[in-house]
Formats: C-alpha cells, structure tokens, sequence
C-alpha cells in the first residue's frame, strides 16, 4: 500500500512538474490572449504584474503549490481571480455522471455483441458485429455529436440539443461517448473470449457434457473479464479526463470544458490543477482495477 | 460544495418520468420543454467580467452594457451619444462637462448623482482597484462633482480620444473602492436598461428588465444567456428554436441554412471590425513600398467578400469604417496586374521566365487556424500567384501566431480590428512609437513596423485638437497612409444577428451591441406558438 501511494506521489510530481515546463514553452502569452490585439503596452504590463506573470516558471509554480495546498488557489487571470478548486468541484461530477453513464451504455452494448460475436466466429453474426464495431471507432466524435443531435433533438424532436439541465440532456452526450467506447470493448470481448474459448478448462467443461450457454458465460466469459477489466479502467480514467470534443459539441460543462477554456485563456493555474485531478483520477482508478482484479481472480488475490 | 448536477439530473428524472415513457428510445411524444419566459441569447465565450471596470472581452463589454451604462455610448458613427448623461459640452480643451438626466437610479433603488460618477472614475484609476483600463485616464486630472446633476473632468492636456474612455460604465460610490471589487463583479449594480438576476455558472446568466430605466422599463420580460462554445451546436440550437438571439457568433457559410428557417432571421449592417494584411517593413522585399503597392494591386477583395463571406462585409475604402465620423475617402489600389508587374520589375523582381513558371518572388503568410482566415489566405495565395507572388500560407494556433506577429516574425500575417471606433487607433497601429521592440515587451501595436515623422506628426496633433478639427486631420493622415501603405486593408465585416420570430424590434448595430435589446419586445402571440 505504502508503495502505491509512493508512486501515485511521484506521478502527481511528474504531471505536475511537465505541464508547467509545456504551458512555459508553448508560445503565447496570456496577457495578449486576453487584452487583444488592441490593448497597449501600459495595460499589459499591469496585467503581467497583477497575476504574477512576471516571475520565471519555476516560482510560479511554487506559488501555485502553495496555494493549491492552501484551497487558496485562484485562477491566473483577473479581474475575479475566482478560486480554482470550487469551478472543479462544480466540473468533476458532471463528468463523472457523463462517464458512468457512457460507460454502461458501451458495456450495454459491447459485452452481448463481443460474446455473441466469438460464440459463432466466422458467421454472418460475426462480420456484422466486427463491421459495426469498426464504423463505431472510426466515426469521429465532432461528427457523430451533431448527427445524433439532428436526427434526435430535431427531427425526432426527442431530446434537447444541449446544455446539462436534465437526464434527457445526458442521453445524446453519453451515446456519442458510448457508441465509441463500445466499438472498441466489442473487439476487445470478442478476443479475449476466442482466447479463453480455445483454453482447456473449456474444453474439460464441454466433456463434463455442460451446456453450451454455461460453458460461454459461465466458464469461458468469466475468464475473459480480465484483459477487459484492464481496459476498463485505462478507458474510465480517459474519459474522466473530460472527452474535450464531445463535452463542447454539447455544452456539457465538464472537465473537459474547463480545461479547454482555461487552455485557450492561457490560464496557467487552471490547466495545472485540473491537469493533477486528472492524474488523481488516473491513479485512482487504476488502484481500483486492480482492487476489482482480486475480486474477479483469485491468483491474483493470493499472489498479493 | 456546489450543488451536485445529479440531483439536477434526478429532479428532471422524476419529472419527466411520468410524461414521457421510459427506456432510451421510448420516448415517441415526449416533445422538449416549451421555450421559457423571455429570450435566449447564445454566446460563443463566456463574459471574463460583468463589472465594466474589468471587463476586457467583447461578451463583458457587451454585458456590462446591459447593466451598467455609462454617461454616453458610440453610434453606429462612432459618435458620442448621450445615455446616462442628458447633454455634454466640452467647456474648453482641458474640460469637459456632462449634465446627467434627472431623477436617474440605481438597480437597488438609490439616486444615481454626480457623486456616484466622481467615485467611479476615481476608483477606476485608484491604484488599488486594479483595473486594467487604469492607464487610459492618463490625460485625466480630477474629476469634480458641481452639483448634483453636474460633473466636470478636468484634463492634464489636450486629449480628445479621452471622451471613449469616459464611456465607463457608472456603478454606485459605495461600490467604488477597492474592497468592493468582488461584490460589483458578483453582483454587478448598476443603472442599465436590464438588471442582475443570477448567474449560477460560467455558462448562464440571467437578466430582467429594470422599472427604473430612464426611457422606461424594457418590455422583453427576461434575459437569459447561455454559452455554448461549438458553431455547429449554436446553429442547431436556433434551428431547433430553443435560442432567440446569436449576435456575431454565426459564420457566413451557415447563414444561408439559418435564412430558409421560418422561424428564424438574418439581420446584418456593415460592421466595425476590419480585416486586413500585415506586411514587415522592416526588412526583406517588403520594405520596399513598390512591393507593397504591388500586392495591393493584385488582391481582388470584391470576390472573397463575396463567396467566403457571402457578400457580408464591405470591401475597405480606407481604415476606418465607412461610416465612422473621421472617415475619409482612400485612394486605394485597384486590381491591376498590368501595375502591379510595372512596379515589381521597377523594385528589382521581374519575372525569371514569363507568366506561369518561377515566381518573381517568394513570402509567407501567417494565419490563425480559424476555418474563415485560412480560407481567405489560401484565396490571396491564389490571387498573388497570378502576378507572379508565390506565397506559403501557414495556420498556427492563435496564441503561437499571435506572439509570432507581436515579436515581427512575419513577412504578411492576416488579422482582424475587433471593433474600430476611436480613429486614435490609427496612432496606436502607425505611430512610431508603437513599434514593438524587446524594450517595451513587444507591446506595440505598430506591428509592420513602420516610420514616418510626417505620418507621426499628423496623427499626434489629431490626438491633440479639439473636435472639430480631428476629421480634416484624420483625412490627411489616411492620405499619408495611402502612400505609405503599411498594410493591405481587406473589408469590413457586417454585423450579423440571427433572430428568432419570437423577438420583435432588434436592430443590430454596427458594433455587435446588446443594447437595442433594451428596445425589443416579445412577438405577440409568441407565447401560443411556443406551445
């Protein structure tokens, strides 16, 4: 345990540490992102002073370290230097609701077609299932959003176009992020399910005279959640990480948002703080996986 | 902890639950809410500040309008008109004196007084408040409450570009000092048309009509604004009807989309923001004005305005807007190969082997990665490789190409004016002491870099004069322009608003202003066909 936390401590450092050396040499000031092409000189300066842009990298990032631990940490740019943690206290949950929810719709919708898919390898079940899943992780997002928005918020008239007031503004984000991510799980169950179709414990179980719907689910599944488990947990932590295009195609207020504002703004303390909770989510969820792996293997259990 | 959205989540859950019928696909009938009362504006940004102090965006700006109106606003001529202040009279060149209209107040009821206006311009420029338009108000001495409908400003020299700034927004004195900042910007008080209501997040605002507006309470019922950052969303957003306004934040290629909707209208009128072509001076073929006559010659604009813009926006006749109060006709350079070849091979660039074939000489255009600006770069590309001009467009990331045109790495860059209304932008775009350099932090706005004492001279004295002299001034430092041609002016662009037909009586301005919302009423009947 003490050495999870030891890693996680360096990977929060590591995060850290990188992303202001990149925000640093990215070119583009902030102040001019803000002012404009017409503000004067007079003005930029005062700016640069007032936020602290005038210090070199590495003391700004010692301010920001300080603060952060604080809860005193403000964005960078005036005039409200409003604080960061509450504007991502505000972003988090929603990305959590839009992940969880995009989530179970891949799972919904990858695990029956994988399966199915491996059960008849090589039928018509199993071109047309690859095929979709093909077209779901070839279809770009900034696409999908917008088609899905037309044929169910305006011609079906279903659904609201976006914004984040009510379920029924989740339903078509949480598609557009699910049918992707389904795509993918589809591909990864239907290999992990010929691997473990082709291992012994199957074969024995078919000897044993088991039917075939136990021996798929119950001996040859099973064994197959645990390469998927792995991408699970990578695939949770990404879209934790706010899936940018498809939060700003719907206005969904998310991390993804956030991060992107702050990115345009040059809002060097915005981006290093949500930058970390991403990191946080990351080793969280992975600790988690591998918590959720002792649960579905028992060697693992017993090995640690 | 703010408020977790699954409980928002939760409460539509229960809501709709009931009416419209479960599962995903289910919910054949289940028809999306009716719009609510009053209007929804689109943005494309959020506002940085609702305080005017503060506010440094064009959606603050625009906001803080609404709420917190100044002594006078600028016409579609750029022309000072009265709003909080009933008249102005400038007593002598160092003193100006505005008389305020009676019985104005503020959104929480208390007498609006010459008081309130001294405080505000003192705390705008009290080192402590911070503000970042501080150093406009350099020409300013003091400010001097006479009575209470009476305020005078004192100016430390001849200054007349000093009336834009006298613009600001007037908030209560109370709110004036230093340890308000936060309250005025969280909820910001004012004497605008349109008074706070709430702004929950970054992404919605709201805002009702004030009873006390001087011309009378606004008959539009509500505000609301939503920031939706996708151009494709916000399209969908009007189409769908569920959005009544989107001033300026829709671009050309959509509107033909947008205008065969019934339940919707394009409103344009030519604009203020100006496109134009950056050229280095410095060095390089470009330093040579035949180069650049040369380019201007060869630039067709008439066609990109036409097909890139859908005929929104005016081909430039001289800097300024075409109906800015210190316009004055250009010379200009029209389209003429013939001239331009002339003068090419006059500078030492003929061509190496007849038309087609190598080019005479070769630059690089920078622009940023927005759809529109490449598209016309490529354009110019085409248009200058006719004349025998070879030219490599490269899109950067705004903030990468912005800081590559500040610090003069560039031979041509295209960029855009937000908004021209002070011709004293002109001193700021050409003087010579606006030239960025290492010293001033590449800080100038004089990017080409150019200089010209006679050029410098004139647009000193146009800062310096009294008013009425500034528009023979400004016409000769045009003609100066003309000859020197520092940079390649393109168009105007049209101020554009996509209106909904439950919105009644907005006129767009040539700014992109909000403020004719003050003015607009709901469409009778609006409600039913709602419904």
């Amino acid at each position: 345990m003490r050495r999870r936390i030891g890693s996680a401590a360096v990977a929060l450092v590591g995060a850290l540490l990188l992303v202001s050396l990149f925000l640093h040499l990215v070119p583009g000031d902030p102040v001019d992102v803000m002012l404009g092409e017409q503000a004067t000189e007079v003005d930029r300066e005062a700016l640069r002073r007032a936020v602290g842009l005038d210090l070199p990298w590495y003391s700004q990032l010692g301010v920001f370290s300080r603060q952060l631990v604080t809860g005193e940490l403000r964005t960078s740019l005036p005039p409200f230097q409003r604080k960061v943690l509450p504007a991502i206290g505000t972003a988090l949950p929603y990305t959590l609701v839009l992940t969880v929810a995009s989530m179970l719709i891949a799972l919904a919708l990858a695990l029956p077609l994988g399966v199915a898919a491996a059960a008849r390898r090589g039928t018509a079940v199993d071109a047309v299932a690859m095929g979709t899943s093909v077209a779901g992780v070839a279809l770009p997002r900034f696409w999908l959003g917008p088609v899905l928005i037309i044929v169910f918020a305006l011609k079906l008239d279903w659904l609201p176009v976006s914004g984040a007031e009510s379920w029924r503004h989740l339903v078509l984000p949480a598609l557009t992020l699910g049918t992707a991510l389904a795509a993918f799980l589809a591909r990864m169950t239907r290999a992990s399910m010929l691997e473990a179709l082709r291992e012994d414990y199957v074969t024995v179980a078919r000897a044993k005279g088991l039917s075939p719907r136990v021996v798929l689910w119950k001996h040859a599944f099973r064994n197959a959640l645990l390469p998927l488990l792995t991408v699970l947990g990578l695939e949770f932590g990404t879209l934790l990480g706010g899936a940018i295009v498809t939060e700003k195609v719907f206005a969904w207020p998310g991390m993804g948002t956030l991060l992107l504002t702050a990115i345009e703004k040059r809002d060097y303390n915005t981006v290093r703080a949500t930058v970390l909770v991403f990191t946080l989510c990351y080793v969280a969820v992975n600790t988690l996986t591998d918590a959720a792996y002792a649960r579905v293997d028992p060697r693992v259990r017993r090995r640690s | 902890m703010p408020p977790l959205p699954t409980r928002a989540l939760m409460r539509g859950l229960r809501g709709r639950f009931v009416l419209c019928l479960p599962g995903l696909f289910g919910m054949v009938g289940c028809r999306a809410e009716p719009p609510a009362e009053g209007i929804t504006v689109l943005l494309e940004s959020p506002p940085d500040s609702l305080d005017d102090r503060f506010a440094l965006t064009a959606n603050g700006q625009r906001l803080a309008a609404l709420i917190t109106p100044g002594l006078l606003a600028f016409d579609d001529a750029s022309q000072p008109v009265p709003v909080l202040a009933e008249s102005f009279r400038e007593v002598s060149p160092t003193l100006m004196e505005f008389t305020l209209r009676p019985g104005l107040t503020f959104h929480d009821g208390t007498a609006l007084t010459a008081e309130d206006v001294k405080a505000t311009f003192d705390g705008l420029r009290d080192a402590r408040v911070r503000s970042p338009r501080a150093e406009r108000y350099a020409a300013l001495k003091w400010v001097e409450a006479v009575d209470a409908r009476t305020v005078r400003f004192h100016l430390e020299r001849p200054y007349a570009p000093l009336l834009a700034e006298l613009s600001a927004g007037i908030i209560p004195s109370e709110r004036t000092g230093a340890d308000d900042v936060a309250a005025q910007g969280e909820h910001p008080v004012g004497a605008g048309p349109f008074r706070f209501e709430s702004h929950p997040d970054e992404e919605h605002l709201t805002l009702v009509p004030f009873e006390g507006w001087y011309a009378g309470a606004p008959a539009l019922p509500r505000l609301r604004f939503r920031v939706v950052r996708d151009e494709t969303t916000r399209v969908l957003e009007l189409l769908k009807g569920r959005a009544d306004l989107a001033v300026n934040v829709v671009s050309p290629a959509v509107l033909p989309v947008l205008r065969r909707e019934p339940h919707l209208r394009v409103l344009s009128r030519p604009g203020t923001g100006f496109a134009y072509v950056g050229l280095n001076l410095r060095e390089g073929p470009l330093a040579d004005v035949r180069v650049r006559r040369a380019l201007c010659h060869l630039v067709e604009v008439g066609p990109v305005v036409e097909h890139k813009l859908h005929g929104l926006a005016r081909p430039s006749q001289g800097l300024l807007p075409r109906a800015n109060w210190a316009w004055a006709p250009s010379a200009g350079c029209p389209y003429s190969p013939e001239e331009a070849a002339r003068l090419l091979d006059e500078a030492g660039y003929p061509d190496p082997d007849g038309p087609g074939g190598r080019p005479r000489l070769t630059l690089s255009l920078k622009t940023s990665t927005d759809r529109l600006r490449r598209a016309v770069g490529l354009v110019l590309k085409e248009q200058l490789a006719r004349g025998g001009v070879q030219v490599e467009v490269r899109a950067l990331e705004f903030g990468t190409f912005f800081d590559d045109v500040r610090r003069g790495r560039f031979e041509l860059f295209t960029l855009k004016w937000a908004s021209v209304m002070e011709p004293d932008l002109l001193r700021g775009a050409f003087h010579s002491m606006n030239i960025p350099t290492a010293e001033n932090n590449w800080g100038g706005f004089n990017r080409g870099g150019l200089r010209d004492a006679a050029l410098d001279s004139v647009l000193e004295a146009a800062a310096r004069a009294p008013r009425e002299e500034r528009t023979a001034l400004y016409a000769e430092a045009q003609q100066r322009l003309d000859a020197l041609m520092p940079i390649l002016p393109l168009w105007h662009e049209d101020s554009v608003a996509v209106v909904s037909t439950r919105l009644e009586g907005f006129e767009p301005s040539a700014h992109g202003l909000l403020t004719p919302l003050a003015r607009a009423r709901m469409a009778s009947g609006a409600k039913e066909r709602a419904q």
